[in-house]
């Protein structure tokens, strides 16, 4: 459950949006949109308290700390860095109280979900963007975070990879948990049961996936 | 024979020992640092605060003469005080690390220097920043061991927080708040080894022991859990080398140390099996 109250964000002193109040419910699914440089990417690291907000506030109400998780997007990593793909998708485990077995068992079948048994032993260097991309959302899947951030998780997954990803959406959302994902693939979100989240200079608007698709020409800047 | 070569000088001089296992324990921590400095792409952080913590030192030196504890603490304040207020700087402004970094360091160091000029005494600047090995007093020996455990220690346990950080912060400050106490705890030891070793084998040698080791091991593997005891391995091996050599060659033996890692680091960058120079395929297209 995330509640924003007039919430203003931005890289400079100056505010992309009006003031922007917000309720997402948990087990809600929001896609934000827009337009290249409209503040997408800020406004999750501003919710994932990555950024601080330029003004109002944010409440991420979640059981407990550690109940956020931000999946950023892959240019971010360093892809010499030396650690093999098993090594990246276990850092889910972060405060995970399961025991070691446990730990063994679920990630050697999130491995298995994300098609990712071959690649394991593999350094970062090796990987496709699309596999890295999947080993990233296999990271996120191990953790028991409410809150799920996902800045453009669509980025170089083909069809099958989307599947997963999809596939993955869905059973979080029956879980509970309460998502939040950039994402410029208008279409392609609106096979989807979810909100849209438009971010716009003039004000933010909120309102389902498909309303925005049946007035994309007017709003002309989504997607 | 050259087994006795190799330990006589030890065998046969205290301060040679004394040198040994301070310069090797020193080694042990120094090179993992070095591992991780390169990978949280700061590998030129450690040379600007072994200049920056010249200060500290200078005034130590000037109040209490030459005392290890006097020196240790002059030198963390000043390395910590210049380190977090690079950070502080980055956090407030946006100018980058590094940049921060290079504007503090010629300050700190300047103003060493001047302290040392008025302080009217002679402690050569010289032996401040490339050290005597040979100089390894007891104190100063327990005290590079002391450092060396504390710092393998604090490794092991912020292993897991200081890995993640450095691939990607984000993830990790998302799900954690390790993150920014993990930088802390890593730059404070990246200083404390700094402190120890330029008593020992001077500021701007020992940042020579953290950082050749560590680039020249990136050379042969991918894996940071074999990395960080290769980098140590290394350093450990050079000190005892440079040590003998300086024995028999009589030369200076902080330059002795970082050399013998030099070369290391050369044959790595061609014969390393990890994108070494023998090993890269020459570009196929010609243009």
């Amino acid at each position: 459950m995330i509640e924003c109250h007039g919430l203003q964000w931005g890289a400079g002193r100056h505010p992309l949006t009006p003031p922007l109040d917000l309720q997402l419910a948990a087990g809600s699914l929001t896609a934000v949109v827009g337009s290249n440089g409209s503040g997408k990417s800020s406004l999750l690291k501003v919710l994932a308290g990555l950024d601080r907000p330029l003004a109002g506030r944010v409440d991420v109400r979640v059981p407990r700390m550690g109940g956020v998780a931000y999946l950023p997007q892959q240019q971010h990593l360093d892809r010499q860095f030396p650690i093999r793909v098993v090594e990246l998708v276990s850092a889910g485990f972060w405060r995970s109280r399961l025991g070691r077995d446990e730990r063994r068992a679920w990630l050697h079948q999130t491995l298995a979900d994300w098609g990712l048994l071959d690649p394991q032993t593999q350094g970062l260097h090796a990987l496709s963007g699309g596999e890295l991309q999947r080993a990233l959302l296999a990271r996120l899947s191990l953790t028991d975070a409410q809150v799920l951030l996902l800045d453009e998780p669509e980025a170089a997954l083909d069809d099958v990879g989307l599947g997963l990803l999809w596939q993955h959406i869905e059973r979080w959302q029956r879980e509970g948990r309460t998502l939040v994902l950039v994402s410029h693939n208008l279409v392609g979100l609106t096979h989807h049961h979810c909100d849209g989240l438009l971010i716009a200079r003039s004000g933010c608007i909120k309102a389902p996936i498909r309303q925005f698709m049946a007035e994309r020409q007017r709003l002309g800047q989504v997607a | 024979m050259t087994p006795d070569l190799l330990w006589a000088p030890f065998g046969e001089f205290a301060f040679m020992r004394r040198a040994l296992f301070g310069g090797v324990a020193l080694a042990c921590s120094a090179g993992p640092l070095g591992v991780f400095l390169i990978l949280r792409r700061m590998s030129l952080m450690g040379d600007a605060i072994a200049h920056g913590i010249l200060p500290g030192a200078a005034l130590a030196f000037w109040l209490f003469g030459v005392s290890l504890p006097a020196l240790t603490a002059g030198g963390l304040v000043a390395g910590l005080g210049m380190a977090g207020a690079a950070a502080w700087v980055t956090r407030r402004t946006g100018l980058r690390e590094d940049a921060s970094l290079a504007a503090l360091y010629p300050i700190s160091l300047a103003g060493g220097v001047l302290l040392l000029g008025l302080a009217g005494r002679k402690l050569d600047l010289l032996h401040l920043l490339f050290g005597s090995a040979l100089a390894v007093d007891t104190a100063t020996l327990y005290g590079m061991l002391g450092t060396s455990v504390f710092s393998l220690v604090v490794l092991a346990l912020s292993y897991r927080a200081l890995a993640l950080d450095s691939l990607d912060p984000l993830f990790l400050r998302s799900i954690s708040r390790f993150g920014p106490l993990a930088h802390a705890a890593f730059l404070t030891l990246v200083v404390l080894n700094l402190v120890i070793g330029f008593q020992a084998i001077g500021a701007l040698m020992v940042v020579g022991l953290m950082m050749l080791p560590a680039a020249a091991a990136r050379f042969w593997s991918r894996r940071l859990l074999v990395l960080l005891p290769l980098a140590a391995l290394v350093g450990a091996v050079c000190v005892w080398l440079g040590l003998v050599l300086s024995f028999y060659a009589s030369l200076p033996s902080g330059p002795c140390i970082v050399l013998l890692a030099g070369v290391f680091y050369l044959f790595s960058l061609v014969a390393g099996p990890v994108n070494g120079l023998l090993r890269s395929t020459p570009f196929p297209i010609n243009v």
